[in-house]
Parts: structure tokens; sequence; C-alpha cells
């Protein structure tokens, strides 16, 4: 597919709506864990696929266990990736199951060797299940590890040289990190390789208030905000044009705002092709 | 120095603190603990959504969240987790108000595990008039996948139709008494029909594997105005079996 195109994260409110009008998208978005029973919504994929290029995007893989990747889950996502042939997949440098117990949350990880070793070994066996490479995405943080050792762009792009997979950066993301933890963003970029980037995500993000502190809780529920968009930006000039999608779980709005955020996103996408163009 | 926790023993430590409620843990822990709990009762309401609107979005958060601590998904398909939250509502103090609630958890359950199943191939009268004369009563029949029957002492079905979001403001007789639900996959949705107590005996036979002569038997002797011929042409018109396996 080309690198300057963006879409959005089809849920379940727009589905019938897609459907029905086919608006033209570059790319849709849907969440693995969603569509691996049998329902009406999976026929409604298996149509669309015809009319859209998709991005499978797995939320409970639990890259991040050192208990290891639920091998049943792991089968029905491998058969659903089998089955729709999507144009990308992924999950994220998180975990969410621990002692069998699943959390429905992306838990953050300690950046050591020792779980550097035990998201290669995750990530390997995922894209050994589905013969196909998977990017992994940078995760929104709340909190600093202590034990961590290693920073999280150089944990990414460890994992990305060890396993073979992309990233996926995802620019809401990395705002909300950068703020919680006290980092700059710009620097957080600096330990990138390019070429492993696959693909952009942008969000919105809620602003809480709290015994003076501002915490940003990343809850997909609003528009993409203006700091967000000008790091989305910097990426893109940095890291070239790839796929975008906007993403919005809490709160959706009409359809046309959706879109209109994604194009939004294209554009900035295409003016970049086009001044790479002229440099070249 | 010390030696850092391996990295199992430092998930179980952490995903300790997230499901306790010791108050040291920190703001930003809090974070994930807030989001876990109210995620899966977000999840819980989209599986149940007659019992949030039979109980409200506070009293439904409340009884998900205490749901979900003691009975806290294993796998990441939130689709099919809540298997028990029926039997936790029939058991949980506050609901007891409402006697028909865990009822009508079954209700939303079984028509959020139909529309999650495969539709598959049914059998249709087309199907049945292929076989053999005589071949019938003998038959076994499959129920389809997603079929299931709901029943309850009390009307569910109208109390269900009187919680949909555009349905008038109408109270609903509880003195109407039973009801019989068979819960359906159709081909773009999942959904219910009432049925008399002839055709539940019948239904729940056919299920279990007996023939149609002997569901019809059962179905007879529980109710003297059971009609096979009746019964049969309806659940064949609302495409209950699985296509037989040629």
């Amino acid at each position: 597919m080309k690198a300057a195109v963006a879409g959005v994260g089809l849920r379940a409110p727009h589905l019938a709506a897609i459907d029905r009008e086919r608006p033209a998208a570059g790319l849709l978005e849907i969440h693995a864990e969603n569509y691996l029973c049998e329902s009406p919504a999976l026929a409604t994929v298996e149509r669309l696929r015809g009319d859209y290029d998709f991005s499978i995007h797995a939320v409970g893989l639990s890259l991040g266990s050192a208990d290891g990747l639920d091998t049943a889950h792991l089968a029905r996502v491998a058969a659903l990736v089998k089955r729709l042939q999507p144009a990308l997949v992924s999950d994220h440098l998180a975990w969410s199951t621990s002692g069998g117990r699943y959390f429905n949350d992306l838990l953050p990880l300690p950046y050591t060797e020792e779980a550097l070793e035990v998201v290669v070994a995750n990530v390997q066996r995922l894209q050994d299940a589905l013969g196909r490479s998977v990017a992994v995405e940078n995760p929104s943080g709340y909190l600093a590890v202590a034990q961590s050792t290693l920073s999280e762009p150089a944990f990414l792009a460890e994992l990305a040289r060890r396993s073979g997979c992309s990233l996926l950066l995802d620019a809401n993301n990395i705002h909300v990190t950068a703020h919680n933890l006290g980092l700059d963003p710009g620097s957080w970029l600096d330990g990138l390789p390019a070429e492993a980037i696959a693909e952009f995500h942008l969000a919105g993000h809620a602003v809480n208030q709290a015994d003076g502190e501002t915490i940003l809780i990343d809850d997909h529920g609003s528009a993409v905000s203006d700091g967000v968009w000008a790091l989305f930006a910097e990426c893109v000039r940095r890291f070239g044009p790839r796929p975008t999608l906007v993403e919005w779980d809490t709160d959706i709005p009409a359809l046309a705002v959706l879109f209109d955020e994604a194009r939004r996103a294209e554009r900035l996408l295409a003016e970049e092709d086009a001044r790479a163009a002229r440099a070249a | 120095m010390p030696v850092p926790l391996a990295l199992r023993d430092w998930q179980a430590a952490f995903a300790a603190d997230l499901i306790g409620d010791a108050p040291g843990a920190g703001k930003r822990l809090a974070i994930h603990r807030h989001h876990v709990a109210s995620s899966l009762a977000r999840a819980l309401a989209v599986t149940f959504p007659t019992v949030e609107a039979l109980v409200g979005a506070d009293f439904f958060r409340q009884a998900a969240r205490a749901f979900a601590a003691q009975d806290p998904p294993t796998q990441p398909v939130l689709a099919e987790y809540g298997a028990g939250f029926a039997d936790f509502l029939a058991a949980h103090a506050p609901a007891q108000g409402l006697p028909y609630l865990a009822d009508m958890a079954r209700l939303d359950w079984a028509l959020n595990a139909a529309f999650h199943s495969s539709r598959g191939l049914r059998l249709t009268a087309e199907g049945l008039s292929i076989l053999p004369a005589g071949r019938l009563a003998t038959l076994s029949l499959r129920l389809a996948p997603g079929t299931a029957l709901v029943c309850s002492r009390y009307p569910i079905d109208e109390i269900w139709r009187a919680s949909q979001p555009d349905a008038p403001d109408e109270a609903v007789d509880l003195a109407r008494g039973a009801a019989r639900l068979l819960v359906l996959r159709r081909a773009d949705d999942a959904a219910f029909v009432a049925l008399d107590a002839g055709e539940a005996v019948f239904v729940v036979a056919l299920g279990e594997g007996r023939s149609l002569e002997a569901a019809a038997g059962a179905a007879a002797g529980s109710d003297a105005c059971f009609d096979l011929s009746r019964a049969f042409a309806r659940l064949i018109g609302c495409e209950v079996f699985a296509a037989m396996q040629q």
C-alpha cells in the first residue's frame, strides 16, 4: 500500500454506515479481539475487504507477558489474519495478562534486558504464527518503572532489530508519555530507526488535574490535540510518510468528524511526499 | 545492590497492586486501576444492555465492578466475558428488589452469544422436502449455533421491549406470568421469539437429541394443546435447526 494514506478506526457504531456509503478511506482499522467470533460484524468486514485496506490492531496479545503468549488466543488471531489478509497487523509494547487473569489494560514494562528478551520471544512467536512481520506500538505511559535500564525508544529500536518487527508510532501516546513522565518528545524520537517505522496512529487524550498535577489520559475520546498534530508533523518530517490511522474509541463522533481528522492527516502526509519529491 | 525481580514475579506483584486497594500504591497506579475496573464495566454494559437500562448506569457500574473483582476475565475476547453475571446478580443483595433482573441478564447473555455465533446453514422447508417419506418421525435434528431457550417466571419479553431506547413509556404487568423465549442467531442480528409451554418442551427435547416423534410425545405430555405440525412449521420458519449433513 502507499505510504501517504490515512484512515480511521472502524468501530461498531459506524459499521453499517461505512457498509452502506463506502466513503473513500486509505485504510480501516479493526481491533482483532472484536472480530474473533462469527458475528454479523465480521461478515460486514468481509464484505468491506473489496473496497478497503485493513489494519488488524490487536489489544490483547500481551506481548510483554513473562508468561508467554496465550496459545488459544494466538491461534484465533492467526486465523483472523489468514482470513482477512490485512495490509497491517499490530499490537502494543505492553502486557495485559498475568497468572491467567486478563486486565484489559496496556500495562507498563520495566525496560530491561530480561524484558527485551521476553518481548522479542513473544513477537517472534507471533510472527511465526502469522507468517508475516507485525508492528509494535509504543504505549501511553503513566508511571516510570524504577527497574528500567533502557529508554522506551531504545527498547523499541532493539526489539525491531532483534525480532524483525516494525514499529507503530502513536503520536498521541508519545505526547502523553512525554508529558506524564517529564520527557522531551523530540529527544524521544531521536533514538528510532526510520526504516523500522511502518505506521502512525493519532488520537485524542483527556487532561486530568489532580493534586495540582496535570496528567494526560489516553482515552481516545476527543479530537487530536494541536500538540499531537505538531508532533505527528515532526514524525512525518523525520521518518517520512507512513500509513496513518485516527482512532476514536469513547464518545465516538459522527463519521464525518472522524473522516475530517483522517483527511487532515492525509494532507500532511501528501505535503511531506511533495516536499521530498522536490528535494530529490 | 538488590537483584531485580524476574519479570514474571514483577508482573505478578504489579497485578496484585492493581487489584488490591492499598492506598500507598500511588495515584499513577490508580490510573491503571481505574482503567481496568471501568473498561470491564463498560464491556459488561455492551453485553448486558437491557440489565443496564433497567437498573441505570450508576447501579450497573457498581454491580459490574463488584462482579469483575470476584470473577475477572481470563482471556481478551470480552464478548465472551460475563457468563457468570446472571448468577452474580441473582445473589447480589442490592438487586433483590428486581426479581426478574437475573433472568434478564440470562436473556442478554443468550442474545450476545447468539450474535457472536456462526450463522452456518439452516434447515429449511426445501431441505426437509427432499427427505424420503417416513424418515421424518425418526429424525434427530440439531439446533443451529446460538440457539438457546431462556425461561422466566416473569414476562421478560415485555420487560425487554419496554427497556429498549425507543420504547413507549408503559408499565409492564408482572402478573402476566412466565416467558419462554427462544433466542436465535438471524442473518444480520440476534433476536428472540416467545414459545408456548408445549413448544418449549419440544425444543428442549430436540436439543437433547431426541427424535421428532419422541420430542412431540414429550411436548404433548406436558401441554395437551400441543400441535406438532404447527410447532414444527413455526420452528422451521424461524430457521432454528442446523442443516442436515448430507
